[in-house]
């Protein structure tokens, strides 16, 4: 189903659009440009890299398909990189003057005879003088070799940056012979459309798959001999035809490239939609994943925002209703392979509705400062350490994505992954261990749990639950109770009981608790206000009241219990007091 | 012996199990299972538990009673195999860790009929074997414990008797594109066969070997 569907939206985006790849051609980024003249002379080089983001990064072009080359002489058609065009010898292989010898010779097969075009003789004639010396002289060539890129021909009575393999005639020929290629072999059946067709042997290679080899993986490969069945090598051993083939792996690159908006990452694995018909969708979906980029961006919100209201104001239609099919490929790489980690094949509604529940399920309250909406890459880039991406487990990432698509309960391993942070982490007040993504993603885990298996517990809320009695909740309102307590009355304090005491109090109160309210009575007593005191025992009280006793261990659900309550009574210290006014009116209306 | 009838009547054997991977033939360096049963796989759980020269296994019908659901793992496999021509290679050197999207908590309904083949003997008949079929699935006897694609994952099973209702199967209608429905051991080296399966109320009809819409 993947390389169909696969198959379908390149035939789908083929019909639609007028800048739909010809024929024979790819993309690729090329940094410089070899420029002539009529004759063949050379004239410069020019420079065509653009500036993406911090780096400069080569334009992207359209050039003639590339051949598949793992480690005998092959050239590609007016491209190629420094040693096939020039014959630069840049490891000293000794093989240079043969590649570059080829890649006249696959000019000369492509255009049999001079006059076809006249950038095609110019080239020729340039390459055949063989005189690269001027070349190598010019002040650009340094950073060429540097560079180590591919190079392509332009002629520079020829407008704007339109390459030779670009000009009009040269085009049609290579659409020409791309169309009747006979193909070797016989016909077999493909397994993709159904139809006969030339098998192929090597799939193109697949690139923009993060993580993967520069040179592209490939996802149908058979590159040992456990793989081959049946006495069938290489692509025998799954007949896919020519169409197809050039079909899907056209229409993969295409959404994988650099400047595509339908891709985005999740953990290790480079995911990819489409759907089945021209959709919005398919420009929406990057921006609930991806992230807004540091500070919160007002579009992103107000995307998420409008997904809530939408049906209520009327104003967009409803989304959730739509049947358009819609996919979602996860690829992840695995040396010159590329693995399938998950792939969803449902309707856009589906997708709305598992979407919206997912930011329903993560939505606690926070701080005035922090963003309303967190995306999947925060929260996932808070279960792994130090906060750096490429620490998060590649499992996890995969199950969790899955989990959100399909509106599954989230991983177990994603509970314990987020505890074990919270607990190994020293806090500060820059980076909290138990921060607003890691409550976040605990308070989701546990209410869709609760959903899914139809548990008739009270689960945590979205704030402050005065009425949750639940020994984990209680016992980490408690704790930051105590440690408000310790605050007040030392200010300025560098480590409190939450640097010391955090881990074991969460899992095994029975030991800790007692303790720690021995010494909050300390606390209390150095306390210069007492007003501040009253206020502080009454809400020990409060929870203390709930409490039958001090359980010696709590479970994994009632660790992260633990934690949403302690972030949830530190959140409400630290209300202000306009809220704080609000609250009482509601509560009194 | 009845020489009239060359097909018995349709079996039907309820098979599951924890985890399946009915391997996609274009992506089997990193496993990617179709997401229903392919005929050749219910063929080969009917032929472990009951399996002579002289018959062999048509699949009808194929019923889907649990949602498709999918989980991706990693698996230690390895990348040599023996065969005639090596002549030794140590396997630990052999090892690579691969990725693969399996299924999860499948269970199917397999309809098929058994059909005498060239070699069958005096004495076979399709009575016998259907007697036998029914005798063995009923105690749970077979050969070889029967699989769900791959070896590693067991498939249980149980006969559906005919006077039996027959379980619900998954109220879903899908095309499920081009699946593989057997191979064709006629050719020397043997060749794929495909079928365009299409999944109505859960119940996939696999059509006859020899019918239009088997694509060789």
């Amino acid at each position: 189903m993947i390389l169909q569907a696969l198959h379908q939206y390149f035939q789908r985006k083929q019909s639609s659009e007028e800048n739909a790849l010809p024929r024979g051609y790819q993309k690729k980024s090329l940094s410089f440009v070899i420029v002539l003249d009529e004759q063949g002379q050379f004239c410069g080089f020019r420079d065509c890299r653009e500036l993406l983001g911090k780096k400069k990064a080569g334009r992207v072009f359209l050039v003639p398909r590339e051949v598949k080359r793992s480690s005998g002489i092959k050239a590609n058609l007016l491209w190629d990189n420094l040693e096939y065009v020039l014959g630069y010898d840049m490891k000293q292989s000794g093989k240079s003057a043969d590649k570059h010898a080829e890649f006249i010779a696959t000019i000369r097969r492509f255009f049999e005879r001079p006059g076809i075009d006249m950038g095609i003789d110019a080239v020729l004639a340039f390459l055949e003088r063989g005189d690269f010396a001027m070349l190598f002289a010019d002040a650009l060539w340094p950073e060429i070799v540097k560079d180590n890129g591919f190079i392509s021909f332009h002629l520079a009575q020829d407008r704007g940056l339109t390459l030779v393999s670009d000009r009009d005639r040269v085009r049609a020929r290579i659409e020409e012979k791309a169309q009747v290629d006979p193909g070797e072999g016989e016909k077999v059946r493909c397994l993709v459309t159904g139809n006969m067709d030339y098998p192929v042997n090597l799939h193109t290679a697949i690139k923009g798959v993060y993580g993967a080899q520069s040179s592209g993986g490939n996802i149908v490969s058979f590159n040992c001999a456990a793989f081959e069945s049946y006495e069938k090598t290489q692509g025998g051993n799954a007949p896919v035809g020519k169409e197809a083939e050039y079909g899907y792996t056209t229409a993969l690159n295409n959404l994988l490239g650099r400047d595509s908006t339908q891709r985005v990452q999740v953990g290790d694995a480079s995911t990819v939609f489409w759907a089945a018909q021209s959709h919005v969708m398919e420009g929406y979906f990057a921006q609930f994943f991806n992230d807004s980029g540091g500070d919160e961006s007002e579009q992103d919100n107000e995307l998420i925002k409008a997904l809530y209201t939408a049906p209520h104001t009327g104003k967009e239609p409803v989304m959730e209703e739509d049947m358009t099919p819609f996919y979602i490929l996860g690829l992840s790489p695995n040396a010159a392979r590329i693995a399938i980690r998950f792939w969803y094949e449902g309707t856009v509604g589906e997708t709305v509705r598992h979407i919206k529940q997912h930011f329903a399920d993560c939505r606690v309250a926070h701080g005035p400062r922090e963003p309303g909406y967190l995306s999947i890459f925060r929260l996932l880039v808070s279960t792994a350490s130090l906060g750096k991406s490429e620490n998060i487990n590649p499992n996890l990432a995969g199950a969790m994505a899955r989990a959100i698509f399909l509106g599954l309960p989230y991983p177990r391993s994603l509970l314990s992954a987020v505890l074990s942070r919270v607990k190994a982490e020293q806090a500060n007040d820059k980076w909290p261990n138990v921060s607003y993504a890691r409550v976040s993603l605990i308070k989701a885990v546990l209410v869709r749990e609760k959903r899914f298996y139809g548990k008739n517990i009270k689960e945590v809320d979205m704030s402050l639950d005065k009425t949750n009695d639940n020994p984990g909740y209680l016992l980490g309102r408690l704790f930051a109770v105590l440690e408000k307590i310790q605050e007040d009355a030392n200010p300025g304090l560098n480590a409190t009981i939450r640097d010391r005491f955090y881990g074991a109090a969460s899992a095994t109160p029975a030991a800790v608790f007692p303790r720690l309210l021995k010494l909050k009575n300390h606390h209390l007593a150095k306390m210069e206000q007492a007003s501040w005191v009253t206020a502080h025992e009454k809400r020990v009280g409060e929870i203390m009241e709930k409490l039958e006793k001090f359980p010696n261990h709590l479970g994994l659900d009632d660790q992260g219990r633990f934690a949403v309550g302690y972030y949830h009574q530190r959140n409400d210290f630290y209300k202000s007091k306009e809220a704080r006014e609000r609250e009482n009116e509601q509560e009194n209306n | 012996m009845n020489n009239g009838t060359t097909r018995s009547g349709p079996f039907r054997l309820r098979v599951w199990g924890d985890n399946a991977c009915f391997t996609r033939p274009e992506m089997k360096a990193e496993r990617v299972s179709y997401d229903v049963m392919t005929p050749s796989a219910a063929r080969g759980v009917m032929e472990a538990i009951l399996w002579k020269p002289g018959m062999q296994w048509r699949i009808t019908r194929l019923d889907v009673l649990n949602p498709i659901r999918w989980a991706s793992v990693r698996r230690n496999e390895v990348s040599a195999k023996a065969s005639t021509h090596t002549v030794n290679f140590f396997i630990e050197e052999k090892r690579q860790q691969r990725a693969g999207l399996i299924l999860r908590d499948v269970a199917y309904i397999i309809h098929s009929c058994i059909e005498l083949t060239s070699e069958a003997g005096m004495t076979d008949s399709i009575v016998k074997f259907q007697e036998m079929f029914l005798r063995r699935a009923e105690n749970g006897q077979c050969f070889t414990m029967p699989y769900l694609g791959c070896r590693e994952f067991t498939a249980s099973f149980e006969l559906v008797k005919m006077k039996d209702p027959l379980p619900l199967a998954l109220a879903e209608t899908r095309d499920l594109g081009w699946m593989l429905h057997d191979m064709d051991f006629s050719c020397s080296p043997p060749r794929p066969r495909f079928f365009r399966a299409v999944m109505e109320e859960g119940v996939i009809q696999v059509p006859e070997l020899e019918s239009q819409e088997v694509r060789r």
